[in-house]
């Protein structure tokens, strides 16, 4: 379980969000959604530990983030991210590999079954079992994504946070990591994702996190956030809404319709 | 890969037993081994082996593998392939002080610890100029690094241009080559145990070195402490360099290229990546030493001129013809 309580980021002393309050339970699925620069990524990296927040708190499994040691933080939360290079030629299964760190004792160095068990499952739920000894820089940006999100999966925490999964990935690729996400936390994993595509974050989250405007503009279920002012106020575009045949909401720019 | 390894040791072993048959004096390897197995006997032979072979090869090994574990170290740490272990000020710094302590008249005996001070205090003020929140900032590391450098640089120049001697300018450029000549077990006894802790940090700095190759933000996300892995990465390179410094003065390539070399050879896991290092510098050390002895006897050449003439040019051609491969 994640709580954020009156949660301030910043970066180089400038304030992104202000009083960020909210509640992620075990098992649920909530994508991130703002406008670039609204500090989406700062957001996650913050609840992650990987960068220090402004103001507030974070706690996650009842403990305070900026209490925990590295180690026993990255055994509750793994972070994924694809914006960095490899500049070793590594291949997938090292890549999967290195997420074991916080499994480890310093002077523990071969890896020990439930090492090998947790990269195998690992590459298993993304389908990259066949690729294990292939050189990450030989694999293209899809499969790239799913090294990364296995990655993810083989630290075994009970919460996964991915930035911007599905960017650079066409439609079917996309769909592909978003249903695996989607049964990660069917499987009991809280995930919190950034992504861009609002009506793909509808498909397939419980619930929305929207931001803009320095603040938390919504969190509820997709509907709810959809219909509601919100999106106007944070993207600074009119919307058209059409409901599908199932009732769920899906939401266009203005301009894009007509 | 645990194969390959034993290779590269061997390679150290046999260029260790060729650093002990040539030089000035050939010797039969028959005498060799009886200097070896009777060390109290005394004979011209003994004293050859025991007094100037066995203390230019131990430093060698030192030397070769100091350099190539600090330059593994530090690429892996700024992910920058052209990082070297000088990158630190260390040989700038060293030259600096060592160029002033030579002008100064100080006596020769007590150059090699001058230049390790000085190397290492350039390396903190490196460090302490790069550091940023809880750990070095790559980028900062490099530009201090550099410009730190430069100043010390332009104050051996300027010793250089002050110095009336033509004895001392020679006596300073054979420090500047890298020479292992008239290097004894005393100045090993002094250096060697800023190069074991070096060396012992360096273990401890393995699993960071492996989670950093995935990048600072994922190396943190995977449990790694990121700041206190830079500082102890920061200590391990700088005392190997200082110490290297200390006892051969600057030998240049090592530290670059044989970090490449050997990941061609072993891949980039830590765990055999600076054992590999480690016995591929010492090779290339000793045996540049036992041909920089040799090809002009019984004068020598200077190791670090001998590594660039030889060892950049084949690094090179080994380098674009694998890259011409993939």
């Amino acid at each position: 379980m994640i709580e954020l309580r009156d949660l301030g980021v910043a970066i180089d002393g400038r304030m992104l969000l202000r009083d960020v309050n909210a509640r992620v339970e075990p098992g649920e699925f909530v994508a991130v959604l703002g406008p670039n620069g609204v500090g989406k990524t700062t957001l996650l990296r913050a609840i992650a530990g990987v960068r220090p927040h402004a103001a507030g708190s974070i706690i996650v499994g009842g403990e305070a983030v900026d209490r925990l040691r590295p180690a026993q933080r990255a055994r509750r939360m793994a972070f994924v991210t694809s914006d960095d290079a490899l500049t070793d030629a590594l291949t997938v299964v090292d890549v999967v590999g290195i997420a074991r760190f916080a499994h480890h004792r310093w002077w523990e160095w071969s890896s020990t079954p439930q090492d090998e068990a947790a990269i195998e499952g690992a590459l298993r739920a993304v389908r990259m079992e066949a690729y294990r000894e292939r050189l990450f820089s030989t694999l293209s940006s899809g499969e790239r994504q799913r090294v990364w999100i296995a990655m993810g999966l083989a630290q075994e925490t009970p919460v996964l946070m991915l930035d911007e999964p599905t960017s650079h990935l066409d439609v079917r690729v996309a769909h592909k990591i978003l249903a695996l996400l989607r049964e990660v936390a069917r499987r009991g994993h809280t995930v919190l994702c950034v992504l861009h595509d609002l009506n793909e974050a509808a498909a397939y989250a419980d619930r929305l996190m929207l931001l803009g405007c320095d603040r938390l503009l919504a969190f509820d279920r997709p509907n709810a956030v959809l219909a509601g002012d919100a999106i106007e106020e944070a993207y600074g575009i009119e919307m058209e809404r059409v409901r599908l045949p199932d009732g769920r909401l899906r939401v266009f720019a203005r301009d894009a319709i007509l | 890969m645990l194969l390959r390894l034993a290779g590269l040791a061997a390679l150290a072993l046999l260029a260790a037993c060729g650093g002990l048959l040539v030089g000035g004096s050939p010797l039969a390897t028959a005498d060799v081994m009886q200097a070896l197995l009777h060390p109290a006997h005394a004979s011209a032979v003994t004293t050859i082996v025991w007094q100037l072979r066995m203390p230019r090869i131990c430093i060698a090994i030192v030397v070769g593998s100091s350099l190539a574990v600090a330059g593994a170290l530090l690429q892996g740490m700024l992910r920058n392939p052209l990082a070297d272990p000088y990158l630190t000020g260390v040989s700038a710094g060293a030259a600096a002080a060592i160029s002033i302590a030579i002008l100064a008249g100080v006596a020769p005996p007590l150059t090699p610890g001058i230049g390790f001070v000085a190397g290492l205090g350039t390396a903190i003020l490196v460090a302490a100029l790069a550091r940023r929140g809880g750990g070095v900032d790559p980028n900062r590391l490099i530009l201090a690094g550099i410009s730190l450098s430069a100043l010390f640089s332009a104050v051996v120049a300027l010793v250089l241009t002050r110095a009336q001697s033509v004895d001392y300018v020679q006596q300073f450029i054979a420090w500047l080559a890298g020479s292992l000549a008239g290097r004894g077990w005393h100045a090993l006894a002094v250096a060697l145990p800023y190069a074991t802790l070096g060396m012992l940090l360096a273990l401890f700095a393995i699993p960071a070195l492996n989670a950093l190759r995935v990048g600072d933000v994922r190396a943190r996300a995977v449990g790694l402490d990121v700041g206190r892995s830079q500082w102890l990465i920061l200590i391990a390179s700088s005392l190997l360099a200082a110490s290297s410094v200390a006892l051969a003065g600057i030998v240049g390539f090592i530290g670059l290229i044989v970090p490449h070399l050997a990941r061609r050879v072993v891949g980039s896991d830590a765990r055999v990546l600076l054992p590999a290092c480690a016995f591929c510098g010492a090779a290339l050390c000793l045996a540049a030493d036992a041909i920089g002895r040799t090809i002009v006897a019984p004068s020598e050449l200077p190791i670090g001129v001998l590594l660039a003439f030889i060892g950049v040019p084949t690094f090179l051609y080994l380098y674009l013809r694998a890259e011409a491969r993939t």
